[in-house]
């Protein structure tokens, strides 16, 4: 008897039968304490699937006993189950973080609600990571779609609320065209189930030719929205830069991530290599994704606000993840799963520690926070290395990224796109050198601020450390996660 | 012209998904802009439904006699919809909800005049 391929299901059912538990609990420390707990133990089977999947190769997951193109599938192979690992840990942190954190930003009676959020979006996506079934990742969106509209709105504030209707409206806008997408290839198959769909289109693809353009088409720009592909990621910044810390770095991490994880599955699995590379659908996700990478630091750079040049950035470094999916070969599509992970870990990091110089000094402009270094030095100096992370500095993943993206580049025969990323990258550190150089340095600054005047927790400082360590170990073991991900693509 | 004339459903939807989208994009009413989503939800609905429907024949329900396979349509794309329309109703029961609180706050549900009062 195996029991460990019941784990990726029951990560999920963990995850949504405890969310609704938590506003019957009346004690907020024992929510908090439940809330981690589940994370913790999903984590914990998310690890051993990954031994598992490691040891046996992927395989299919019947749930509810019904044999394949009638019953919904999960697939779940070493890349997924990294996933599985990457969502829940870098989740674990940052809801340890919000132990501290999340009284001070939201009120004290909505804090079950806002741990019922947490739990059923991280369940949400990990769905959709899992699944191999259409209309199944559909639900999921959309239930993604309202709990990180709701983690927005919790705080409860005239600008939240503007935001996440924003937010609402452009993705079910995504969502609707997800939807019509799926209708066209249901149209044409006449199957929900990935696997079952690539079959059938093999048999005879030629003749829908036009129909699965526009069906790709769809799905790119449905799936753009919900992860902020560059024209489309209006949306992004009011929403990450209003809501509270910890969910900024939950939907900054790990929401964005996911919908590209699934147009990665749709491209790959359900349209399959030999049809992708013949439409002109790549071509689209790679000038986007570079347009993204320039744009998206363009724009941050005349920010006037800390989180909203970290919310900016991020519409980047997805451009870098849309930009690995575009070149169209296999190295490019591994950095771009690995550029997901090192992403999610140091943009966590980012938000969380911009929070605490938010929540400590009471100042959101970046005018503002100068000297900052000097009232509270540890937390600069991990926002520091989170900063070295995104400039692409060698040891830490967003090196190892650029790195392999540009092998990758020279191995499509695209050389002029490695200028676009070398732009980005110094345009990365145009905006983010002058944040830690005016907290450290610049005497007039740093003059009438008391040395660790504002570090008074330090035990708050565990978790966002804890991201570092993981950040560099992401980096330091690059080269055997990049084997594993090839492993799992082939 | 012929072809969408013998497909008028998928015509229908595909005029109604377009109305919904600009109504969508275009108005800055809040309450306009959710009546655009539905719109565009509901074209949706219609394609799908279409697609499963076949002329002459019934409902998957056995009454009496069972007619064979023949008989009955495919019933996936109705299920399928029934949960689309649930989606889309908690949707709009949100969205309605939140603009309800921007009217408390601003006082409009206007986007353009809500994005001069923050100045931006």
């Amino acid at each position: 008897m195996v029991y460990e391929n019941n784990f990726p299901l029951l990560i999920i059912l963990i995850l949504f039968i405890s969310a609704f538990t938590m506003p019957l609990i009346k004690k907020n420390a024992l929510v908090k304490l439940v809330s981690l707990l589940t994370m913790g133990v999903s984590f914990l089977l998310g690890i051993a699937t990954f031994l598992f999947v490691k040891e046996n190769g992927s395989f299919f997951y019947k749930v509810g006993h019904f044999d394949a193109p009638w019953g919904i599938e999960f697939q779940i192979g070493t890349v997924e189950s990294i996933m599985a690992i990457l969502f829940t840990g870098v989740a674990t942190l940052i809801l340890w973080y919000a132990l501290y954190s999340i009284e001070k930003e939201i009120k004290p009676n909505k804090v079950g609600f806002y741990y019922l959020l947490i739990n059923i979006l991280v369940g949400s996506l990990l769905g959709m990571v899992f699944s191999n079934d259409l209309f199944n990742c559909f639900v999921f969106i959309e239930v993604t779609t309202l709990a990180s509209c709701g983690i927005i709105v919790v705080k409860d504030k005239k600008e939240n609320i503007a935001a996440a209707i924003k937010y609402l409206i452009l993705s079910c806008l995504g969502s609707g065209l997800v939807l019509m997408g799926i209708a066209f290839l249901y149209d044409i198959t006449g199957n929900l189930n990935m696997t079952y769909i690539h079959k059938e289109l093999m048999k005879g693809y030629e003749s829908y030719q036009n129909t699965l353009h526009i069906a790709a088409g769809l799905f790119t720009v449905g799936i753009g929205i919900k992860s902020a592909m560059f024209p489309m990621h209006i949306w992004l910044p009011d929403a990450h830069s209003s809501a509270p810390a910890s969910s900024s770095a939950i939907l900054s991490a790990l929401v964005l991530k996911s919908p590209v994880l699934l147009l990665i599955k749709i491209l790959y699995r359900v349209f399959g290599d030999e049809m992708i590379y013949e439409f002109s659908i790549l071509n689209l996700i790679l000038i986007l994704g570079t347009m993204g990478m320039i744009m998206g630091s363009v724009f941050a750079l005349r920010q006037k606000e800390i989180k909203r040049v970290i919310a900016y950035s991020s519409v980047a470094q997805m451009g870098y993840i849309f930009f690995g999916i575009g070149l169209g070969n296999k190295l490019g599509l591994i950095m771009a799963i690995f550029h997901i992970i090192g992403h999610a870990v140091t943009k966590s990091l980012l938000f969380l520690t911009a929070g605490r110089m938010i929540e400590k000094t009471g100042n959101k402009k970046l005018s503002e926070l100068k000297g900052v270094g000097k009232e509270m030095p540890y937390t600069l100096g991990l926002f520091t290395i989170g900063a070295l992370s995104m400039v692409g500095i060698p040891i830490l993943p967003g090196f190892i990224s650029k790195w392999y993206l540009s092998l990758a580049s020279i191995d499509a025969t695209k050389y002029m796109y490695i200028a676009a990323i070398l732009l980005s990258s110094l345009l990365n550190a145009a905006y983010y050198f002058p944040i830690v150089v005016n907290g450290y340095f610049g005497e007039e600054n740093i003059k009438d601020k008391l040395y660790k005047s504002n570090e008074k927790d330090v035990k708050a400082l565990m978790p966002i450390a804890l991201l570092m360590i993981g950040m560099i170990v992401v980096g330091a073991i690059s080269h055997k996660i990049i084997d594993v991900i090839a492993l799992g693509l082939v | 012209m012929e072809k969408l004339l013998t497909n008028y459903f998928e015509t229908a939807s595909m005029i109604l998904f377009g109305v919904g989208f600009v109504t969508l994009l275009l108005h800055n009413n809040l309450i306009k802009k959710i009546i655009g989503m539905n719109i565009m939800d509901t074209a949706v609905f219609l394609f799908f439904i279409a697609k499963g429907s076949i002329q002459g024949r019934e409902a998957p329900i056995v009454t009496g006699v069972h007619k064979g396979i023949a008989g009955y349509i495919n019933p996936i794309p109705t299920a399928l919809m029934l949960t689309g329309i649930v989606v889309a109703v908690s949707v709009t029961a949100f969205a309605l909800a939140l603009t309800v609180k921007l009217y408390e706050k601003y006082g409009t549900i206007e986007l353009d005049k809500i994005m001069e009062m923050r100045g931006d």
